[in-house]
């Protein structure tokens, strides 16, 4: 059940001198994207895909990047406690008690809970990665085409639905990214798609040249519209280290933040931002002072913290193991192992298990690394807010077209970059998540090769999709999965027509 | 008096473009091998192994360099356009981009005029395979089974790739309906074989030798005149009974057009001290992938044959070609 050989060879791997730098960077960078408003994980990870991929070594790179995104998890909360905004998308719910507790001057305990809630919550999600991906990954070879197929759809549809506020929007985003992913040669054939008569459009568009402009341009442009430096509630900070009585409150948030965390980051769509959500509804419904949510109950920040960063550990899970990404971050570093000849996938853990044991157990180092960042050193990471944007944003900026140029030396993929950033823009300024566009840029060509696939296999018949027991309980939850949210939003119509209804009547 | 002066300057000149060609001192510096490929890959591995003992025999570094991606087109591209002085080689030459992609789609160059060919250093053949958990020990086993269904299904690389090309003929030869599924390429194609969603498939021996090794495969024929070295005890198609023969993908080294003929010739010497070193040998037998050595002449008479015989190939399979 847990492979102590191969860890152990991790940990050799992971802790090379090289790696051991490398893995501190990117829990730092992490940290300082996660207090940092405005620029998330999964941009950070974008604008350092050229980096990678001059890097030698696929462990190193893969280290790095990982280091972000769940060094981020462990940052966002800061910003979240402190300001009221939050650093990264996942610290959105704690925002409510975690201002109200820095407020009543409690920001050292809210800061503590978060930091220990994450140290706790990554480290049972690294364990649960350890012992489930060898057998998930030995199971993974009974996907055949129509089991991806559905495990896609099934993805697509969660991560519509989930990670933004409206389905509507989150579906015209993912279908956006499906025709962008259908752009260029066919999956099968290799007939060219959508060209345009444009030579530069006749390979695939590129993945970083995509994500840098969305998720890079994109967001400096959006931010750039927040003029000045939020004030900060205090930049003193004391008692970072939690008294008994906190952590005995919320020690069981913890621990059910890491259980809903796990499972929900496993889901394919799934993740940090869904599972921190859950889980402060889960505590509102579990505390014995359901009335003190929302004035600073301490377990509504060390169930949602721990949550995220469950979830970041175990998002690696179907990644490595069946090479399906589930969120923006875990798709960069898909992307990220292509550059390097390495197929998430089965064959990954087999073929490649020095980058698995040795990015799982840099994850172990992480972890302890960012407990320190973020207890002893929090202090510096609050100065950094400081920082103007007016000088953060004209040097991502230039990075930024510096690190595209520099994949293919081609002009043309810097235009393309500007355009997305400029789509990225007003899509967010317009509130449409773009998580689903990336994702259904990913998954999009791999469902479409399965569903092709799996039709040439069955001579044509579709009911493969339902009747081959995997593919089949797949479908079947994606299906109720639709029809119980649009049962719900017509509930709520309804509910809100009756409450027109009778306001109108008086 | 005038005349003499003009002799000098005249010889004198022609020692200075002699010199200023490189001739004398080629190498001066180092040579790139370009690699149309992303690194990892089967031509990355055979290029980089013989960059390793490339300096018993070169005076100067041969440097592997990967312009992957675009499906090895802009790779070529570069090579064309990049000077013809002998500092950068197109590595990969006579792989399926050369042999069946310029069946199906026109490319940015021309085949036969844009490059001069160098050497051949190795054919990576197409070998047949079926999971470990099947039960068919042979082809005939395979064939006899599939006799009695509607069609089998074969796994490949991509469609209309060599291994595809390969599998429909054998479908062909042995009267019975194939029909292969295209992946992502050789990796996608394996895992599907391994995974036993298909009845057999297939690719290059150093795809499937590591799982011949670990007892997930198990290789049928080759589809080769004589039996490949990297799998010795695997038959070919022609032994079993079926005429199934094809080039398969071809490794070879080729620079872009007027590089000098004395610079082709001292590189197709080198290269030939190359394919005959140990240390060599030694290496491409660990990564799968036989040795076959093939100097410029012979190479390019050869590859014309591999390429129309594809082309033949094409037609009579009816594949569709645009």
């Amino acid at each position: 059940m847990f492979d102590v050989a191969g860890l152990w060879h991790g940990f050799q791997i992971a802790a090379t001198p090289v790696n051991l730098m490398w893995g501190l960077i990117g829990c730092a960078l992490g940290t300082a994207v996660g207090v940092l408003p405005g620029l998330g994980p999964a941009a950070t990870i974008a604008l350092l895909l050229p980096i990678s991929m001059k890097m030698g070594s696929p462990v190193t790179a893969i280290i790095l990047m990982s280091g972000i995104f769940y060094g981020a998890m462990y940052g966002g909360s800061t910003t979240s406690i402190l300001l009221k905004i939050p650093g990264e998308a996942a610290s959105v719910v704690t925002c409510i008690d975690g201002y109200e507790m820095a407020k009543s001057g409690r920001a050292g305990a809210a800061l503590g809970v978060a930091a220990i809630g994450s140290f706790i919550a990554g480290t049972i999600g690294l364990i649960g990665l350890t012992m489930m991906a060898p057998p998930l990954a030995e199971a993974a070879l009974k996907f055949g085409p129509s089991e991806y197929f559905s495990l896609t759809v099934l993805g697509l549809l969660l991560a519509t639905y989930l990670t933004g506020e409206s389905a509507l929007k989150g579906l015209t985003m993912a279908i956006v990214g499906l025709i962008l992913g259908c752009m260029g040669l066919d999956p099968l054939s290799g007939a060219v798609r959508f060209d345009f008569g444009v030579a530069d459009l006749q390979s695939n568009l590129d993945f970083v040249t995509l994500a840098m402009g969305l998720f890079g341009v994109g967001e400096i442009l959006y931010s750039l519209e927040k003029s000045g430096t939020a004030s900060i509630l205090t930049t003193r900070i004391e008692n970072v280290f939690p008294k008994l009585a906190d952590l005995t409150r919320s020690g069981w948030s913890m621990v059910r933040g890491s259980v809903i965390g796990f499972l929900v980051g496993i889901l394919p769509g799934g993740g940090a931002v869904l599972s921190s959500l859950i889980s402060y509804a889960v505590e509102k419904k579990a505390s014995k002072h359901p009335e003190e949510f929302g004035h600073g109950a301490i377990e509504g920040v060390a169930g949602p913290e721990s949550a995220n960063n469950a979830a970041a550990s175990s998002s690696f899970i179907p990644l490595l193991t069946l090479g399906i990404p589930g969120n923006a971050s875990t798709a960069m570093i898909f992307a990220a192992l292509l550059i390097h000849g390495i197929t998430p996938g089965p064959f990954l853990l087999k073929e490649h298990a020095d980058v698995f044991w040795g990015v799982v157990a840099s994850m172990y180092i992480g972890n302890v690394m960012l407990l320190i960042l973020n207890l002893p050193l929090i202090g510096i990471w609050v100065q950094l807010l400081r920082v103007p944007y007016s000088f953060l944003a004209p040097l991502i900026m230039v990075l930024t077209l510096v690190g595209v140029y520099s994949v293919n030396n081609n002009v043309f993929d810097i235009w393309v970059m500007l355009v997305m950033g400029v789509f990225g823009y007003v899509a967010r300024k317009l509130k449409f998540d773009l998580g689903p566009l990336l994702l259904a840029f990913v998954l999009g060509p791999i469902m479409e090769r399965s569903l092709r696939q799996a039709l040439l296999m069955s001579n044509g018949d579709g009911s493969v999709f339902f009747t081959r027991p995997i593919s089949g309980s797949l479908m079947a939850i994606a299906i109720a999965f639709v029809l119980y949210n649009l049962w719900a939003a017509r509930k709520k119509n309804r509910a809100a027509r009756a409450v027109a209804s009778s306001e109108a009547a008086k | 008096m005038h005349k003499r002066i003009w002799t000098v300057l005249a010889t004198a000149l022609g020692m200075f473009v002699a010199a200023t060609n490189g001739l004398a001192a080629y190498p001066e510096k180092p040579i790139q091998l370009i690699v149309p490929y992303g690194a990892g890959g089967s031509t990355d591995l055979l290029a980089r192994a013989i960059a390793t003992v490339a300096p018993k025999y070169f005076p100067q570094p041969l440097v592997v360099v990967n312009k992957g991606g675009g499906g090895g087109i802009p790779g070529r591209v570069d090579v064309v356009r990049s000077k013809a002085d002998g500092y950068t080689l197109l590595f990969g030459w006579g792989s399926g981009e050369d042999l069946v992609v310029p069946h199906q789609r026109k490319l940015p160059y021309d085949l036969f005029t844009d490059f001069e060919t160098v050497c051949r250093m190795s054919i990576h053949s197409i070998a047949l395979a079926v999971p470990a958990s099947s039960p068919h020990k042979s082809l005939a086993d395979l064939v006899k089974a599939a006799k009695s269904k509607e069609y089998v299904t074969a796994s490949v690389s991509t469609k209309g790739a060599s291994v595809d090309v390969t599998f429909l003929l054998f479908g062909k030869a042995a009267g019975i309906k194939v029909t292969t599924i295209p992946g992502a390429g050789g990796a996608d194609a394996i895992t599907k074989l391994v995974g036993g969603h298909v009845d057999f498939g297939g690719g290059h021996p150093s795809e499937i030798l590591p799982h011949m090794k670990a007892g997930r495969l198990r290789a049928l024929a080759v589809a080769l005149e004589q039996r490949d070295a990297s799998i010795p005890d695997v038959p070919t198609f022609k032994e079993s009974g079926y005429d199934v023969v094809t080039a398969g993908s071809v490794k070879g080294v080729a620079a872009p057009k007027g590089t000098p003929p004395e610079v082709i010739a001292y590189l197709e010497k080198k290269f030939k001290e190359v394919s005959e070193d140990a240390e060599f040998k030694k290496i491409m037998s660990d990564l799968g992938q036989p040795v076959n050595y093939m100097n410029a002449a012979e190479y390019k008479v050869w590859f014309k044959q591999a390429y129309d015989q594809f082309g033949l190939l094409y037609k009579t399979l009816g594949i569709e070609t645009k």
